[in-house]
């Protein structure tokens, strides 16, 4: 009986007010793909490590196989949501990152994903594998950023507010006024 | 003139919220799907109707009155 009460009273409001029934609004969620070009990816990477405090050691590095050998442990994750273009970044050369003793080397995989490869010493594979999670985390909501606010502005949205919250969260408010 | 609002909440690991607000059925679509193949994949989307601001209408009552000519 509530429920038919309930079902009456939401038509007879639709009823009285045709203009709410023709106004909608969609909510998604979405998991981010990191797809583009080494440029637009490895812009990504740098605010990613600016954000968590790492320094660029070298950009584009060529393999450093002295630095594997020194360090006692290391983590290797593959970024599954990823692809970066053919034929930007050569394979055996990659971006080197450093912060408090751990290297984290961002390359481009045979099959064309991002590879995160963390390594220091004296560092517990915990340590390597936390950096390294963090870091894959950062770029992807950076990268989501750089182009979610690209995009916005040639569809001519306008910034309404944007704010990053205590938990890292960015909120974006756009509106775009339409015939 | 009508105002679309979208609201991006990009979550510290990438993961994204987006409320569309305002815009009509298709246009409505049209938006998500943009969206969608500027971040990524959907995991769950959901229409929802609200009030934001009311269309403004005009009516024209006519009246016909019928008189019998004596």
């Amino acid at each position: 009986m509530a429920a038919f009460e309930f079902m009456f009273a939401a038509l007879w409001t639709d009823l009285r007010y045709p203009e709410r029934m023709a106004c909608m609004g969609v909510v998604m969620i979405l998991a981010p793909v990191v797809v583009g070009s080494w440029p637009v990816i490895s812009a990504a990477v740098a605010a990613a490590a600016a954000g968590l405090g790492l320094t660029v050691a070298q950009e584009v590095a060529e393999d450093n196989k002295t630095l594997q050998q020194e360090t006692t442990s290391s983590f290797e994750m593959d970024i599954d949501n990823s692809s970066i273009g053919a034929g930007q970044l050569v394979s055996g050369k990659s971006i080197v990152l450093d912060k408090n003793g751990i290297t984290l080397r961002v390359t481009r995989t045979e099959r064309g994903q991002l590879k995160v490869h963390a390594s220091g010493k004296g560092h517990s594979q915990m340590e390597l594998k936390s950096m390294a999670d963090d870091f894959v985390r950062k770029v992807n909501q950076c990268f989501i950023y750089n182009r979610t606010v690209t995009e916005l502005k040639s569809k001519q949205f306008q910034m309404v507010n944007e704010e990053t919250l205590q938990d890292g969260t960015i909120r974006l408010q756009v509106r775009q006024w339409v015939d | 003139m009508a105002q679309h609002e979208i609201e991006i909440t990009i979550a510290p690991d990438g993961q994204v919220k987006v409320h569309v607000k305002g815009a009509k059925g298709k246009t409505c679509m049209e938006y998500a799907k943009w969206l969608t193949q500027v971040i990524g994949k959907v995991k769950d989307q959901k229409l929802t109707s609200e009030y934001y601001e009311p269309e403004t209408k005009a009516k024209i009552h006519l009246t016909q009155e019928l008189r019998q000519q004596q």
